[in-house]
């Protein structure tokens, strides 16, 4: 199988999810690792310049993160060369003429086998491959965005004020969560903390995030973002059936929550019922010591 | 000002999808039917402009089965002008996409929202395919539009911030939440929308080519049950979070 891989930086780095992918394309076969260089990512000149790589080396399948952009530029991009698509897959693998992917369904609710015609178009999930051992850098091959097909101007980059210089919470290895438990919105900095001891990324409830708590960008769950870290820490969440749906594929789960009874603890590996201000400085400060010995 | 919405009826998102005995669809008889979360965010951000603007005319469409207008009455409930369905069973998300271009051609809004994906597939295809069909620019995952001057800004919620983009119309843009949440039909609203007409019309009407590629379910399956896990009850606050934090690095292994 010839696979076309499109890497993506976050700042100069790339992201985890290119080095994931590229590590599973080369299991597959061929591969050819392209970047798309351009100020911003934009979906006319994007398309364009990939379509044009794509009808030159008419790979077998087209691999992208399933991230905010992998996941638009993937769509267009199949639509535009009528080929076969699944998105934010968390495995695939080669069967004949076709590919056999998994991918959630339903937020969450499902696990899905999807038969999709080659050549095809698919998106993966961030962390959902696993890397083992140290990632080999790919040969990358840059190819510029078409700036002749863009039909949109940019205007502005409005800043969130919260923006921290945190790890995406999509991408994390370590998400640590906040629901209605912490109270209100200046407790934040217990998460805060507990994510920093851990390398970790902050979540939201929804419940926080239509309160105007936290940003949107942070709600994990049905209508929020999907996350599959190794370690995934609910603070003061009850775990409505919208929220579990983004969270239960986490490797391990950690539950803080004073209620015995939330639906929380049904999937969590560790709970602890405990008032989330006396248990999360104690748990901030262990976290720090196990880290260090 | 005319903004039109593709909408899918979905199961709502408080049902507990199981699997059907089929082992490759979920149990349907008996569950909740609801709007697509994302498509109701794209029509309460079209409803925002249309409390703006009295003037501005929102339409919602649908392609899919019959049981799909419940879906539109409940779009004209909340407060949509227009509705119509095309009636297609189980049409692959290129042919939903052809069609809505056949729709969109038809009505000729100036802006159209889809839902950034389906709460079903998760696939997110139709609405950047939909643009690409039309040959309009899209914006991707849109928190708010404002319309600007021969178009719209359109702004995007990336990590850390949003990006604006000006668009021409007529413009498509996925919604990912509108700023406020979705308004609940209110009584007068109800009434109205029971005397408004959906006009129907099957998929065979439309007189599209349905081939291409496809992409099939073979199976499905519910989540691996998690459970069994421990609780820590033994000693105070600081003991427990000291036991927590060598589990996680000694057992579980992830710190």
């Amino acid at each position: 199988m010839r696979t076309l891989l499109v890497a993506e930086r976050k700042g100069s780095e790339l992201r985890r999810v290119t080095l994931e992918l590229a590590a599973k394309a080369r299991e597959l076969g061929d591969v050819t690792v392209v970047e798309i260089a351009g100020e911003r990512y934009s979906p006319l000149p994007f398309v364009s310049a990939l379509a044009k790589k794509v009808e030159s080396e008419k790979p077998d399948l087209v691999l992208l993160g399933a991230t905010l952009n992998g996941r638009d530029l993937g769509a267009r991009l199949a639509a535009r060369l009528g080929r076969g698509y699944a998105a934010d897959v968390t495995d695939l693998r080669a069967t004949g003429n076709a590919l056999e992917v998994s991918k959630p369904m339903y937020a969450g609710k499902v696990r899905a086998k999807l038969r999709v015609d080659l050549p095809a178009v698919v998106s993966v999930r961030p962390g959902a491959i696993p890397l083992r051992g140290a990632a080999e850098a790919p040969r990358i091959e840059r190819i510029d965005a078409d700036a002749s097909a863009e039909k949109l101007t940019f205007v502005k980059l409005a800043a969130t004020a919260s923006a921290a210089k945190r790890v995406s919470l999509s991408e994390a290895r370590v998400v640590v969560s906040g629901g209605r438990g912490l109270k209100g919105p200046e407790n934040w900095h217990l998460v805060e903390q507990l994510a920093d001891a851990l390398g970790g990324a902050v979540g939201a409830s929804r419940a926080v995030t239509d309160a105007g708590w936290r940003p949107n960008e942070e709600q994990v769950g049905q209508t929020g973002k999907t996350v599959t870290p190794d370690l995934y820490v609910a603070l003061g969440i009850s775990g409505a059936i919208q929220h579990l749906a983004g969270m239960t594929s986490s490797k391990v789960i950690v539950a803080v929550n004073k209620d015995p009874d939330a639906d929380i603890f049904k999937i969590a590996d560790y709970g602890v019922v405990a008032d989330v201000f006396e248990f999360v400085p104690a748990f901030t400060e262990a976290v720090k010591k196990a880290r260090a010995s | 000002m005319k903004i039109l919405i593709p909408l899918k009826q979905v199961p709502d998102s408080t049902v507990r999808v199981k699997v059907a005995p089929d082992g490759r669809s979920v149990v349907t008889e008996g569950i909740t039917w609801s709007i697509s979360p994302y498509d109701e965010y794209a029509i309460e951000m079209a409803l925002e402009r249309k409390d703006a603007d009295p003037s501005t005319v929102v339409a919602v469409v649908a392609v899919g089965p019959a049981r799909s207008r419940d879906a539109l009455r409940q779009a004209l409930a909340m407060g949509c002008d227009e509705a119509s369905l095309v009636v297609a069973d189980a049409a692959a998300p290129p042919v939903v996409a052809r069609a809505l271009a056949k729709v969109v051609g038809e009505a000729k809004p100036d802006l159209v929202l889809c839902g950034k994906q389906a709460s079903d597939d998760d696939q997110g295809f139709v609405g950047p395919a939909l643009a690409e069909l039309l040959g309009w620019p899209h914006v991707a995952t849109i928190t708010k539009v404002v319309p600007a001057d021969g178009g719209f800004e359109l702004w995007r919620e990336v990590e850390g911030g949003h990006e604006v983009w000006k668009a021409p119309t007529p413009a498509l843009a996925t919604v990912h939440k509108s700023e406020k949440e979705p308004r609940y039909p209110s009584l007068p609203g109800i009434m109205k929308a029971k005397k408004k007409e959906i006009p129907e019309r099957p998929l065979s009407a439309l007189g599209l080519d349905d081939t291409g590629p496809t992409w099939t379910v073979l199976s499905m399956e519910p989540p691996p049950a998690r459970g069994g896990g421990k609780i820590l009850k033994d000693g105070d606050a600081k003991q427990i979070a000291e036991q927590l934090a060598t589990a996680l690095r000694d057992e579980a292994k992830v710190l």
